[in-house]
């Protein structure tokens, strides 16, 4: 299936003449057989080679001073555009050779990947995110204790992923995990191309159909939780686990004759989508399937052991796959159910127990979860607010050209069935709670990998090679994406990326306060906790989201936390950077607050760079 | 795209039997790069190699390729996550047994994929 040049070179004419007497006396030249020149794949090759040679180089001469707030686009040279139309345009002219090159499509989808999803690692160097440093710490403290503190925070209740982390950390002496971090988004998606690929042959018709949807999944990939988190960590686990169930144990979990319901389903699935899919289907032994099902148990495990969410996004898919004659295994979803809610219960009781209002207080209200939400997050400066409606905008984007591929698939009777349960699953979680605000973010993400194998449906056809139309469109397409993500993916980038002088300040505090000493940020969003993680009181003043009511700043909420032995404050870029961005308070309140505050009594300005500056507060106790 | 499988099982035995050394002692890049290839990819690869997806140099065995590799990486994550988890919560810390574990479980895997029959065993589409 792979490799057609055998199966669909035209030897012969459709009247059955021989092609080499129809060319006369020319010898058989690729040209005259229809064949792909090995010419066409190196330069193909030759192309995404110069595309990823400028698209690296024109990422290194950004100057990250010019990051301002709609993000990274303005700091970009006009040569990362060139690259990625570049990289672009040679993944749509391979899918478009006659011969499908499987090893070619790899490669041009690599380079686009290395393009629009290595920025972070390559301009700043640094982890992107503070909670980047969070989780590095986190790992560090189960690495160095071996234990579990579940009253420092909820992730020691999901410790699958920092464990892990610990235990490549010990095990290979190597404590600074830092580099691991900062190019975790790019190793990240290289990790998800098998799972997408494996995932996308079975929801489409044909391998170019497949290649086309993982293209389409980066070049719409904005949302950006591909950080060395426990989500990414899930993700890809997740990501598996479909592609092995539909590869592996697709069909009905039981007779369809069986009863009125059954068979009335049945009927139902097979007048909306009677495909039956054919490529990426392996029919194992009964041993190796039982090896599977094992294999997918322990991927449900890792998954409920690493994160709070991923385990139950899972379900309403897993639902889907078996309500449409996908999924054999009828006790999956069962366990898939069993197993969250079960370390919920068991595991996380504490947590459940400390945060039973937080996690169960809006369950039901969608309008809450839904418009509430997306209310709060239109806010901040108005380049911000550009950034956010653009994000919008991508979304009913990638949805509207999902569902015009469901109405293609159902007309052409090819496979969308499957693609459009898994695009809408995910969707179930909304009544449930809103997940810090986070969750439309993360229903989108969970359904992008279905939604791309709906979204290119209209622009392919079921034959052979694209066509130059058809090719035209596919590359238009991908170029409004992949411009629209440089937007949406770096639109925070101002307050997401750090500075060398912000981990300088972040090191010299660390370096100045006494171990258990109260470390106040004025807005959450430092790049701190990466060490030391429970060696000290840390807490905040403003939180990093936008609220309703604006929060304000005052010194005596700061000598107050230090009245009983002192206090270190911390002000950093990237704090004033979230302020101005997201507008969860003002950024002429902090530089005030900086300015009145840092000459009063008690107060001493310890350090300062052009990252950030540091106050200690005088206590009442011991002056600490 | 036909991989020879002989050459795979040859590397990830020895990236198996290369870890447990390298996770007491060894310079910190090469102990990061084997130690987190082992858990990344040991156990799965060496399970992969087992299960034979589809016979060896043929166009299924291509075409059977990404769900090969998806396997491997989600079965060895899988596998190392569980395995570090169930150490913090047994209050059994320690990331050396742990490494060992999962290179005495790659081995074993192929080990088993060895003994097995040499037959096709499945078939993709």
């Amino acid at each position: 299936m792979t490799r057609q040049t055998a199966a669909t070179v035209p030897v012969r004419s459709a009247h059955g003449r021989d092609v080499r007497a129809r060319h006369g006396a020319k010898p058989p030249t690729n040209r005259n057989l229809g064949l792909t020149s090995p010419l066409h794949v190196g330069a193909l090759a030759a192309l995404a080679a110069a595309a990823l040679v400028l698209g690296v180089w024109s990422m290194t001469r950004v100057d990250p001073h010019q990051i301002g707030g709609s993000g990274l686009i303005r700091a970009l040279p006009a040569a990362y555009f060139v690259a990625l139309a570049l990289s672009l345009a040679g993944f749509v002219a391979a899918l478009s050779l006659r011969r499908f090159i499987p090893a070619l499509l790899t490669w041009q989808v690599l380079v686009t990947v290395i393009i629009l999803h290595g920025p972070d690692p390559i301009i700043h160097g640094l982890p992107r995110l503070e909670a980047s440093f969070r989780h590095l710490g986190i790992a560090d403290n189960i690495a160095q204790s071996g234990q579990l503190d579940t009253s420092l925070d909820a992730y020691f209740n999901w410790p699958g992923f920092f464990s892990l982390l610990g235990m490549l950390s010990s095990a290979t002496g190597v404590q600074d995990l830092v580099g691991l971090a900062t190019w975790a988004p790019l190793g990240i998606n290289v990790l998800l191309l098998a799972p997408l690929l494996a995932l996308a042959k079975p929801l489409t018709t044909n391998p170019r159909h497949a290649w086309a949807a993982v293209w389409l999944f980066y070049l719409a990939s904005w949302v950006g939780q591909d950080y060395l988190a426990p989500q990414a960590h899930s993700f890809v686990l997740m990501l598996t686990l479909f592609a092995c169930l539909l590869s592996v144990f697709s069909g009905w979990a039981w007779p369809t004759d069986r009863n009125r319901l059954s068979t009335w389903l049945a009927r139902m699935v097979s007048r909306l989508d009677g495909s039956v899919p054919r490529q990426g289907v392996i029919e194992p032994s009964r041993g190796n399937a039982a090896v599977l099902v094992v294999v997918c148990s322990l991927v449900l495990v890792a998954m409920t052991v690493s994160h709070q969410l991923t385990p139950f996004a899972a379900i309403p898919i897993l639902a889907a796959l078996l309500l449409t004659g996908r999924l054999r295994l009828r006790f999956l979803p069962v366990l898939a159910v069993v197993l969250p809610v079960g370390w919920l219960l068991f595991a996380a009781t504490a947590y459940v127990q400390g945060h039973f209002g937080q996690l169960f207080g809006s369950f039901g209200d969608i309008g809450a979860n839904t418009v509430g939400v997306l209310s709060e997050r239109v806010s901040g400066s108005g380049e911000h607010r550009f950034v956010v409606y653009t994000r919008l905008a991508e979304v009913a984007l990638v949805w509207g050209l999902a569902v015009a591929g469901a109405i293609r698939g159902y007309r052409r009777k090819v496979p969308w069935l499957m693609a459009a349960a898994g695009a809408l699953a995910p969707m179930a979680l909304i009544p449930a709670q809103p997940y810090g605000g986070e969750l439309l973010l993360r229903v989108y993400l969970f359904g992008l990998p279905f939604a791309a194998c709906l979204a290119v449906l209209p622009l392919l056809s079921d034959k052979t090679g694209l066509g130059w139309r058809r090719a035209l469109g596919l590359l238009l397409l991908g170029s409004v994406l992949a411009t629209t993500t440089v937007v949406t993916r770096y639109g925070n980038d101002g307050m997401e990326s750090f500075s060398d002088d912000e981990i300088a300040v972040v090191n010299r505090l660390y370096s100045t306060a006494p171990t258990g000493a109260v470390l106040i940020e004025a807005v959450r969003n430092t790049p701190w906790k990466f060490q030391h993680y429970a060696d000290y009181d840390y807490r905040g003043l403003v939180g990093g989201e936008p609220s309703p009511a604006k929060a304000t700043f005052s010194c005596e909420a700061v000598n107050q936390m230090a009245r009983t032995s002192g206090a270190y404050l911390i002000v950093t870029e990237s704090q004033r950077e979230a302020a101005g961005l997201r507008g969860s308070t003002s950024l002429q309140d902090l530089e005030q607050f900086i300015a009145t505050c840092g000459t009063s009594p008690g107060w001493k300005k310890v350090f300062e760079n052009a990252g950030g500056v540091i106050f200690h507060i005088e206590g009442v106790g011991n002056g600490n | 795209m036909a991989i020879e499988r002989s050459y795979v099982s040859y590397a990830t035995a020895a990236v198996a039997i290369a870890a447990i050394p390298l996770s007491f002692f060894g310079p910190g890049g090469l102990r990061l790069a084997v130690i987190g290839l082992l858990m990344l990819a040991g156990p799965g690869t060496a399970l992969v190699l087992l299960l034979r997806l589809a016979p060896p140099r043929s166009v299924q065995a291509a075409g059977a390729l990404p769900i090969a590799i998806t396997i491997a990486i989600a079965f060895s994550l899988a596998v190392s996550t569980l395995v570090a988890t169930a150490m913090i919560y047994a209050r059994l810390w320690s990331p050396p047994a742990g490494v060992f574990l999962l290179s005495v479980a790659t081995l074993g895997l192929l080990w088993f994929g060895l003994e097995r029959p040499r037959r096709s065993l499945a078939g993709v589409k």
